[in-house]
């Protein structure tokens, strides 16, 4: 009896053990520059279907988190369209909208006349992923998937000359 | 004429909660149950922007008579699981509600076994037997008793 309960007493530590090594080697660190973008798919915000990361490779792409409920999102939101009006079919500008009711979500997008793409990130994997400290942030990603440039934390609002110089970046071949 | 103004926004108010066919539940019952997804407290510690417009977005589905558990479903289809402060009492997330009273449950039978083994291992041991000469001054004082 005695080596049966030593036997359930070691596997328990054993199991905790594995646990502990699974956690510690599983948990998210933030993307480095020069690296691979993290790679996600995510429902659109309006319309249906979904938009894969990697689909976008060949691209430049400038992924802008954000949420309704964030007060310097509103303040960027202008910079954000005008900029991707502006490059056109060169950049894909791509929006991520972090932790935030769908509704309020799609009414943001409405009331700040935004026409690039959005996907949904409810749940933050997305910004985990990305090792996201608060919104609004914004990252740059070259035509081959990597991150490019420096990423942006705060509005682009205030940091323009950081912001098109991440498009650069992220145009350079 | 105003009596009637008052009746008739009276009815105007009350038309919303008497179309409900189940008793409404409140936003005071669902904001201890539901997570802030950016502060990682329960919504009534809150008052984070996030928190803020889940409350609202709450509240207005309650007006809408939806029940607590529809408006919960919406929000893990929004949010994901990990917006409920309590996983649900299904699938594999029963574990996590049983899982620490099995491992009460077990570690009770243990120790409870533990404490039965030790005392049974505690068997008395046998008083040494008197020397002849207090046997005998026992047998004195009680004679003295008698």
């Amino acid at each position: 009896m005695t080596r049966a309960l030593q036997a359930t007493a070691l596997v328990a530590v054993a199991g905790l053990f594995v646990l502990l090594v699974w956690r510690l080697t599983h948990q998210s660190h933030p993307p480095k520059i020069g690296g691979p973008a993290p790679a996600f798919t995510a429902k659109r915000l309006i319309g249906s279907g979904s938009i894969d990361l990697a689909s976008l490779r060949g691209k430049p792409v400038v992924l802008n988190f954000f949420a309704s409920w964030c007060e310097p999102c509103k303040a960027e939101a202008k910079v954000l369209e005008d900029a991707a009006r502006q490059y056109g079919n060169r950049v894909v500008f791509l929006g991520v909208d972090y932790h935030d009711v769908t509704g309020d979500g799609r009414r943001f997008l409405s009331a700040h006349d935004i026409t690039y793409p959005t996907v949904q990130d409810g749940s933050g994997m997305i910004g985990d992923r990305y090792g996201l400290t608060g919104v609004p942030e914004t990252y740059f990603i070259d035509a081959r998937g990597r991150l490019v440039g420096e990423h942006i934390k705060g509005t682009v609002a205030h940091q323009q000359h950081a912001f098109f110089d991440g498009i650069k970046a992220a145009l350079k071949p | 004429m105003k009596l009637l103004a008052v009746l008739v926004a009276a009815l105007v108010l009350a038309a919303p909660a008497a179309a409900c066919t189940h008793p409404r539940t409140s936003l005071s019952y669902l904001e201890g149950q539901i997570m802030c997804p950016t502060c990682h407290t329960t919504l009534d510690q809150s008052d984070a922007p996030a928190a803020q417009r889940i409350k609202h977005f709450i509240a207005q589905r309650i007006d809408q008579c939806a029940t607590a558990g529809q408006i919960k479903s919406e929000l893990v289809a929004n949010f994901g699981a990990a917006i409920l402060a309590a996983p649900p009492h299904k699938g594999l997330d029963l574990l996590a509600w049983w899982l620490p009273i099995a491992g009460l449950l077990g570690g009770a039978l243990l120790l409870a076994f533990g404490v039965w083994r030790w005392s049974r291992s505690r068997v008395p041991e046998p008083e040494p037997p008197l020397d002849p000469e207090t046997d005998a001054r026992v047998d004195e004082v009680l004679a003295e008793w008698e």
